[in-house]
């Protein structure tokens, strides 16, 4: 094990069954294989029962000293069963896992809380669950009720607390463990927008003193705060491992890709007289893409088929991510356009100059009405998916990214003093 | 850098840091699939280093559930009593309006003979049923954190310690009160009830595997525990011919139990069995632990939190 590295993860293999009988005899099994000694030596392909399939398949990778790696996927990918495994509550199929110190978890917060007994009777238990001993909690005590905010009330019951309290109160107890390693599961939406810059100030701080984090959190855009790589799961494997940018792009890819797949099966179809045939994002010349950057043109290229001539047709376009759903929205009536469509095949274009939209993946739906309201044709959802890789900017070298998601153009000018003012002081 | 071993290796290398609370000792944990059981010296040597590493945490535990019942309750202490109290009190009752002909031992009252029977019954009950229990009321701290899961029988086991403890108050006014045969072969009463607590603990180590996965224990046991209690001679003298005797020594609730009792009430031990079973006790326990260590993972992976 290389001296840098907090953890190493080799290789590893997790089977999972869903089903409730199996599982509980598969369990039978493995207890009695532990006790018994015997070892697996087939190869992982090969190990599968009925019923099982790997949760964590052939995963490699390495974190070193004060790093902060973001592990996302979407559910169901492995992301917490490589957390479990890291954390030593279950064992791997195949593969090792190394990891040189102590370990902090803060999976759920305020473990072990007794909601009859007082906060500061609590922060002792919670403590003792973490692995703090006395000693150490009484050096940290008051830091730990400082951070929560919450010495007013330390003396009284835990029960009497709202829950962003308890959570406050459990954060701050497991933010002060000090571990060589940190694993997060989602708890990075803790209390109010001021406590939770508190908390990434912390785990800043925690970094920068040599701590190395684990994060595993849906909410991607509050990762560039406190995390600097990534590591993408998809269906148990490692898809991406790298740049922060990059990585959550791909992530809500899969993540429109699932959309996607689950619109196919709710697309609307009432009524045949006309449907959207295609949707195909492509640049300023007409050519298919789907990697724009920040400030490009984007062209949305529609093709509808007519098997009955529409009158006064109108087309409604949503712009939206995986993760903030509907960014913006946009309707030919906006520009007082309607259309009389005869059967055949029409296309249309639509213009996005200087695509304001920062990095991530994107998508569309589309909507074909008639002369009314209730004048519904056919409706497509998730379609024309693009990214955003990059901004047409320096590339943050002065530390000056845009994040977010989207640019906002905007103008700087450094204000004079009166006259007045200049004369005061 | 140690070799590739199961979990956890220890190495060693402890370096201070400035910072006081910032320990980098830089012990490695290797987790692999590797069994646990295949270096056994190791494993009994892991599961009373994580039993030591767990005394802090234990006692907290003991500490937040003692004060949680507490606070909680009017009576306070009044429900450790009532339970063996109440269920003495029905026998006795029961008993003196002569609706059941139960034969005694001659030179000790009904109460006290009932009284000391129930305490060691419900500290054998208790004993058998907590492994389970204390993976079933914190499931959602094990499933989620790493700590020393002995930490959990230990309080456990204090807990009924304790309860005992308190319940045996009972019987100083009892013994006072309706005559006893006090005799130095009653300080070894004690020490038998607490094997049997450790052979108890033992049993329910080992069913704890299935018991965890399959609700049929859990459910078995509430059914027969009181046909179980019956069968113990607990409210009636044990039986001295066949086939009842069999009882003595096939009843695992039995020997310990009716030992521990006659040393105190009759100084001597009641069974025979009790010698068997008394050295049986500590082993079983220990490999209750080393089950109980083996197949917490496989455990912890079916668990729904």
């Amino acid at each position: 094990m290389s001296h840098e590295n907090v953890l190493e993860v080799r290789n590893v293999w997790k089977k999972y069954c869903r089903q409730l009988k199996r599982a509980m005899w598969y369990g039978m099994r493995d207890v009695g294989r532990q006790l018994v000694g015997s070892r697996t030596l087939v190869k992982p392909h090969e190990a599968l029962r009925p019923g099982e399939f790997y949760a964590v398949r052939d995963a490699c990778f390495d974190l070193p000293r004060g790093q902060c790696l973001g592990l996302i996927g979407p559910n169901g990918a492995g992301k917490s069963t490589m957390l479990k495994i890291i954390n030593g509550l279950i064992r791997p199929d195949f593969g090792e896992v190394r990891i040189r110190g102590k370990v902090g978890a803060l999976i759920e917060l305020g473990t072990g809380f007794n909601p009859i007994l007082s906060g500061r009777e609590n922060v002792y238990i919670n403590a003792a669950v973490l692995g703090l001993k006395k000693k150490e909690v009484d050096r940290v005590f008051d830091q730990i009720v400082d951070f929560s905010e919450l010495s007013e009330v330390i003396n009284d019951p835990i029960r009497t607390y709202s829950s962003g309290m308890k959570v406050r109160l459990g954060f701050s107890v497991a933010a002060h463990l000090q571990p060589d390693l940190l694993i997060m599961d989602e708890v990075l939406a803790v209390g109010d927008i001021g406590f939770r810059m508190k908390c990434f100030q912390h785990l800043n701080q925690l970094t920068e003193k040599g701590v190395s984090i684990i994060l595993v959190t849906h909410a991607v855009s509050m990762l560039p705060r406190v995390a600097s790589r990534v590591v993408v799961f998809d269906r148990g494997q490692i898809v991406f491992d790298g740049d922060l940018e990059q990585g959550i792009s791909l992530y809500e890819q899969k993540l429109s890709a699932k959309i996607e797949q689950r619109a196919e099966k709710v697309s609307l179809k009432s009524q045949v007289e006309g449907a959207i045939e295609t949707v195909e994002t492509c640049d300023e010349f007409g050519s298919p893409k789907t990697d724009f950057r920040t400030g490009e043109k984007l062209c949305l290229r529609i093709g509808i088929r007519c098997t009955e001539p529409i009158p006064k047709a109108r087309i409604n376009v949503s712009l939206s991510s995986p993760t903030t759903e509907v960014i913006t929205t946009t309707a030919t009536v906006q520009q007082g356009l309607r259309f009389d469509l005869t059967s055949g095949l029409h296309q249309f274009l639509l213009e996005f100059d200087n695509l304001p939209l920062l990095v991530g993946a994107y998508f569309f739906n589309l909507s074909l009405f008639g002369e009314d309201m209730g004048d519904f044709h056919h409706r497509r959802m998730a379609v024309g998916t693009f990214r955003i890789v990059g901004v047409d900017t320096d590339g943050g070298k002065l530390g000056n990214t845009v994040s977010g998601i989207v640019r906002i153009p905007n103008r700087w000018t450094k204000l004079e003093a009166s006259p007045k003012e200049s004369a005061a002081s | 850098m140690t070799d590739t071993s199961s979990n956890p290796t220890v190495a060693t290398s402890s370096s201070e840091s400035a910072d006081l609370l910032l320990r980098r000792d830089h012990t490695e944990t290797v987790y692999n699939s590797e069994p646990e059981i295949s270096r056994p010296l190791q494993l009994l040597a892991n599961v009373f280093r994580s039993a030591w590493e767990g005394r802090e945490l234990a006692w907290r535990l003991f500490l937040r559930n003692l004060r949680g019942m507490y606070r909680q309750t009017a009576l306070g202490l009044l429900w450790i009593f009532l339970p063996p109290l109440a269920n003495t009190a029905i026998w006795v009752f029961l008993h003196a309006q002569r609706v059941l002909e139960f034969s005694f031992p001659t030179d000790i009252h009904p109460t006290v003979y009932i009284l000391t029977g129930m305490i060691l019954w419900q500290a054998f009950v208790d004993a058998l049923q907590m492994p389970l229990n204390q993976l079933n009321q914190n499931r959602s701290m094990i499933s989620k954190l790493n700590f020393p899961r002995e930490a959990l029988l230990a309080e456990g086991l204090g807990e009924i310690l304790f309860h005992t403890l308190v319940r045996t108050l009972l019987l100083i006014p009892a013994l006072l009160y309706f005559g006893a045969n006090w005799s130095a072969a009653a300080w070894l009463s004690p020490l038998v009830a607490l094997l049997m607590v450790l052979f108890a603990t033992g049993l329910g180590l080992l069913i704890l595997p299935i018991g965890s996965l399959y609700q049929d224990v859990s459910r078995f046991l509430s059914v027969g525990l009181p046909f179980w209690m019956i069968l113990t001679p607990i409210i009636y003298a044990p039986f001295t011919t066949f086939p009842g005797n069999l009882l003595n020594w096939l009843n695992p609730a039995s020997p310990l139990l009716m030992c521990s009792r006659d040393l105190l009430l009759l100084e001597s031990c009641g069974n025979p069995a009790a010698l068997w079973y008394g050295l049986v006790a500590i082993p079983i326990f220990l490999l209750g632990l080393v089950v109980y260590r083996l197949s917490m993972p496989a455990l912890i992976e079916r668990m729904t939190s």
